[in-house]
């Protein structure tokens, strides 16, 4: 088993380390490209070793006990590096190390005259390697590890260009400002954002890992005894707790207010965006949830604090899914519409894994499945537009019937993507759709039906941008003129992408497991079909008419102006900060440098004025010391 | 016996003074010598009345040449007695001996210095009378725990100040340090000053009772003003026998501050070793110091010796004697002195520095050269920690 893992974590690494240390040895050697191909082979292990795990460790189904593995670190503070190899964890590990693979064999071709390769292959692949580390571990310090990895790997791969010299790669529209805001964000900017933002949720999750093991002994969390934990704590202290924990999760998962560093996050390579929005990073946040709700089992119980918690949860997942997909609506820019969606998706992820409380497992298990579908559409949508950026030189959406004939593959991919992640009927990700419109449906007793009709609302809107990705860059858009540039690896590799989800469909429809059984049902409902029929019509409308030129379309596109949350207001509570310790340090130096010194000064002089010289004075200062000392005693 | 025989010497020294000063130079030095085997202490005390008489040869043709060098062997006999008897009327007699060759030796010099001799007569004078009187308040008064004892102690304190130069009485220092010649100046700021205190220690002690702690309190009061005002008025100073002035007025509320902690009887060794330690420091720093002014300056190495060591670093003398002082005053709950202490003592070290700068301008073959040079050696004495110096303490027939 150990070497197992050793090859699942470290080959991504140690194979990335030869082409960074050739980077570092010289700026650009020509010798040194081929090693890329060692990187890959690298993740390419990476996916045997989780395939193993998939295949190898008996029966893979929701009820089975899970499967773990220790290896001793702190005994003595029953802290050891745990991994737990369960229904979730098994299947996220091989679509984490598989879309990696696949990813970076696009990379291959895509960062081929990229100027820093050392420092892309050795962020990208401890990327994976974190992933798989976060995804694997039962041991919350060990996640936690993981977790920072993803952090540390995500703030060198977004700023990854970070000459800031090309402005394709930047986000926003050079130049435009609002008010105060520039509204164009370069990679380095980006970078920085990024890894600030996930740090405001770190922290609390970082202290909430803390009181999990001061007030329960063990980090494990599968071991942790949750419905315990709020005997001893209390509701109010279940709710605190979990929602700091929560909070690293919504700031990875970029859900509201945490959301823009996502949408810069597209100055990376797209290489990097297709990984950090499919099974990397941003899903992290959610998988986490998923596998924290898996072990807390908050149907058995109904803790008070635990329901706040989960409504929370649920309603921030739907207006971030709402959020998302009406700012995809509004954009135009290819990679930040597609950074838009997966917000939304990760929102309905959020929100079915929460609708768990009130349905049980079920909800968790439409989060995950939808967590995989949608992993493979967007690695699918991500990678073409990459290819179409590189093919057209213009990172907005562009591109008439021209495009769609001179990249076929694309074309092909992107209709099959889209009409599968839309959810229209009978495609893959109706199912899974028609599942979360179950469990959403199963909330009207307690909430109410507000939670089904923004997942509708958000589907239909969802359709639509997917359309008009579609339609503005291979139909409808400007017309452009090609650069072709070979470009068949890239091709490979989402053709193979997009594959997958048929054969993800084929499971949805053949299977009779739980959870497919439930989602056929779901999907055999009058209901059901109906929303897709909805979302359907979303689907053609915009596909017919994929732009409205208006100032609402303006207002979502600039993401309802959430920047300034990012860019001006909390940039002055730094401001606030810095200026109060600047006015600390002036009253210091003042003290120092000026008051104290005159303070002594003065008192010096004074002391020293005595001194005139004069005998006469003297005497009566010495006859008044003497009387007042005679007072004294008299007084005593 | 031996004391009788040293006046007699002494006096003889006088006489022949007239015809030979040299034997009078010799005499005096046989004198201190054999005062030096009175008690354990008398060596070191020897050692600082030799500086003085070596010094004084700098002006060998003053006024009452000869004469000079007997008043500084018979200021060291006295001083040496008034660690060993007992008797009031026989402490406050070596009292006045001690204090009255200086009234003489502050007006010689290269000039006859009349108007300075007046006005530290002047004070003398008062802090005599109101220690004379002061003492023999306490002395009616303690055994009832009177009034009389209160106004006793708070009047000798008041003439121990005045003869010392504690703030705020302390008027005549700058003046007289800043005016009268640094040879006469050294003896007053060195010797001179070591039978006050100890006299007052011995009626303090003598005459101690449940009421003498709470009076304390009016001493460890003095005392931090002492150390403020001496402190920050050198800071602003720049002619260096003002900054020595200031400097002894810190250094005698140092000092004071011991007594603070007399009454606990644990620490009362190591109070004693803090005040004669510091007066120590005190003597050999002002003699040094005093002899490097008088010479135009002296070697850069030996200005620093005494800057540093009264600024209080190890392992110099003045690091060790306010240690015990501090140590003492901690452990008597005197806690918040300590701290004006040591902040005190940091107040002192740009005035130290700037000290140590002016008169560190280079070494020349002179009298007053190599006496800065024995004091700055004298200093380094502790290097060997002294608890050899809190046993010679505990040693001493107090």
């Amino acid at each position: 088993m150990i070497e197992v893992l050793a090859i699942l974590f470290l080959a991504p690494i140690f194979s990335s380390i030869p082409i960074a240390i050739a980077w570092g040895i010289e700026p650009r050697p020509r010798w040194a490209e081929k090693l890329s191909y060692l990187s890959v082979f690298g993740l390419f292990l990476s996916l045997l070793a989780s395939l193993y795990l998939l295949i190898y460790l008996g029966e893979l189904s929701p009820e089975a006990k899970p499967i773990k593995y220790t290896i001793e670190w702190i005994p003595a503070l029953n802290i050891n590096f745990v991994f737990i190899f369960d229904y979730l964890s098994r299947i996220m590990g091989v679509l984490t190390a598989l879309i990696a693979f696949l990813i970076g064999v696009y990379g291959l071709e895509y960062m081929r005259n990229d100027y820093r390769l050392g420092w892309y292959w050795f962020f990208f692949n401890l990327f994976t390697a974190s992933m798989l580390l976060t995804v694997y571990s039962d041991n919350m310090l060990l996640l936690f590890i993981g977790w920072e990895g993803l952090g540390l790997a995500s703030w060198g791969l977004i700023g990854h260009w970070f000459r800031d010299d090309d402005e394709l790669s930047y986000v926003g529209n050079v130049g435009r400002k609002i008010w105060k805001l520039n509204m164009f964000w370069t990679p380095s900017f980006a970078g920085w954002r990024a890894i600030s933002t996930i740090r405001i949720g770190d922290m609390p999750m970082f202290f909430a890992i803390a009181a999990f093991f001061v007030l329960t002994g063990t980090l494990n969390i599968s071991e942790i005894d949750w419905h315990g934990l709020e005997g001893k704590v209390g509701t109010v202290g279940i709710v605190i707790l979990i929602t700091a924990f929560s909070m690293g999760l919504f700031a990875k998962s970029a859900q509201l207010p945490f959301s823009d560093w996502l949408m810069t996050a597209m100055t990376g390579p797209t290489t990097v965006s297709a990984l950090l929005h499919s099974a990397t990073m941003v899903a992290a946040g959610t998988y986490i949830f998923m596998r924290l709700s898996w072990y807390i089992e908050p149907w058995k119980f109904h803790g008070h604090g635990y329901e706040y918690v989960y409504i929370l949860v649920l309603f921030l997942g739907l207006a971030s899914a709402l959020y998302g997909a009406l700012v995809a609506a509004g954009c135009l820019e290819r990679k930040v519409l597609l950074a838009a969606s997966t917000m939304s998706s990760l929102g309905l992820m959020f929100a079915s894994t929460a609708t768990c409380y009130w349905v049980g497992k079920i909800g968790i298990l439409v989060g995950f499945w939808y967590l995989v579908t949608h992993a493979f559409a967007k690695a699918t949508l991500f990678l073409v537009a990459g290819h179409l950026i590189h093919e057209t030189h213009d990172r907005f959406c562009v591109g008439d019937f021209e495009v769609a004939k001179h990249l076929k593959l694309a074309f092909i991919a992107t209709v099959a993507a889209t009409l599968s992640l839309s959810g229209i009927p009978p495609l893959t990700a109706y199912w899974v759709k028609s599942g979360m419109d179950g469990v959403m449906h199963a909330l009207e007793h307690e909430l109410g039906y507000l939670p089904l009709v923004l997942l509708i609302l958000t589907s239909m809107v969802y359709s639509g941008f997917l359309a008009k990705f579609l339609s503005l860059n291979f139909i409808k858009g400007k017309h452009v003129h090609i650069h072709p540039h070979g470009g068949k690896l890239m091709e490979i590799s989402y053709t193979a992408m997009f594959l997958m989800l048929f054969l993800l469909l084929a499971i949805y429809i053949t299977s009779y497991e739980k959870p497919f059984k439930e989602f056929h049902h779901e999907g055999f409902l009058p209901s059901s079909i109906a929303v897709g029929i909805l979302v359907l019509a979303a689907y053609i409308f915009a596909l017919y008419k994929p732009q409205i030129k208006s100032k609402v379309g303006e207002f979502l596109g600039d993401r309802m102006y959430l920047p300034f949350l990012n860019d001006l207001i909390v940039a002055k509570f730094g401001w606030v900060l810095s200026t109060l310790s600047d006015y600390g340090n002036r009253f210091i130096d003042f003290m120092c440098h000026k008051a104290v010194p005159k303070l002594f000064e003065i008192y010096s002089n004074g002391t020293r004025m005595i001194q005139s010289g004069n005998i006469n004075t003297y005497i009566k200062i010495a006859v008044a010391f003497v009387f007042i000392v005679v007072l004294i005693a008299a007084g005593w | 016996m031996l004391e009788l025989a040293i006046l007699i010497i002494l006096t003889i020294a006088a006489a022949l003074s007239y015809w030979d000063r040299r034997f009078s130079l010799a005499l005096s030095l046989l004198a201190i010598f054999a005062a030096s085997v009175i008690l354990p202490l008398a060596p070191l005390l020897t050692l600082v009345a030799f500086l003085g008489i070596i010094f004084l040869l700098v002006i060998k043709n003053n006024q009452i040449a000869g004469v000079d060098y007997v008043m500084v062997a018979f200021m060291l006999v006295v001083t040496v007695l008034a660690f060993v008897v007992k008797d009031l009327a026989l402490l406050l007699t070596l009292f006045v001996a001690a204090s009255v060759p200086t009234y003489l030796l502050v007006m010689i010099g290269d000039k006859l210095n009349i108007d300075i001799g007046i006005k530290y007569v002047t004070f003398m004078v008062l802090a005599t009378i109101l220690f004379i009187i002061g003492a023999a308040l306490t002395y009616y008064g303690y055994e009832e725990r009177s009034p009389l004892y209160i106004a006793g102690f708070l009047i000798l304190l008041t003439g121990l100040c005045l003869e010392v130069g504690i703030a705020p009485v302390h008027e005549w220092v700058p003046d007289v340090f800043a005016s009268a010649d640094p040879v006469p100046v050294s003896i007053i700021a060195s010797l001179a000053k070591f039978v006050p205190f100890v006299v007052a220690y011995k009626i303090f002690l003598v005459t101690a009772n449940p009421l003498t702690a709470q009076l304390l309190f009016v001493v460890a009061i003095v005392s931090a003003i002492s150390m403020f005002v001496g402190n920050i008025a050198a800071l602003t100073s720049y002619e260096p026998s003002r900054i020595l002035a200031y400097s002894t007025v810190a250094n005698m509320g140092y000092i004071l501050a011991a007594f603070s902690a007399i009454m606990s009887k644990e620490l009362i060794y190591f109070a004693l070793a803090g005040v004669l330690l510091q007066l120590f420091v005190n003597s050999f720093g002002k003699i040094g110091f005093f002899a490097s002014i008088k010479g135009g300056g002296t070697s850069s190495l030996y200005s620093w010796i005494l800057g540093v060591s009264f600024i209080g670093i190890p392992p110099l003398m003045g690091f060790w004697s306010k240690f015990f002082i501090i140590y003492a005053l901690v452990f008597s709950n005197y806690v918040w002195l300590a701290i004006i202490l040591i902040l005190n003592s940091a107040i002192s070290v740009p005035y130290y520095v700037r000290l140590s700068r002016i008169l560190g301008t280079g070494w020349r073959r002179n009298i007053a050269n190599t006496t800065a040079l024995i004091s700055a050696a004298a200093m380094l004495i502790t290097v060997i920690p002294p608890t050899w110096f809190v046993d010679l303490v505990t040693m001493a027939r107090w």
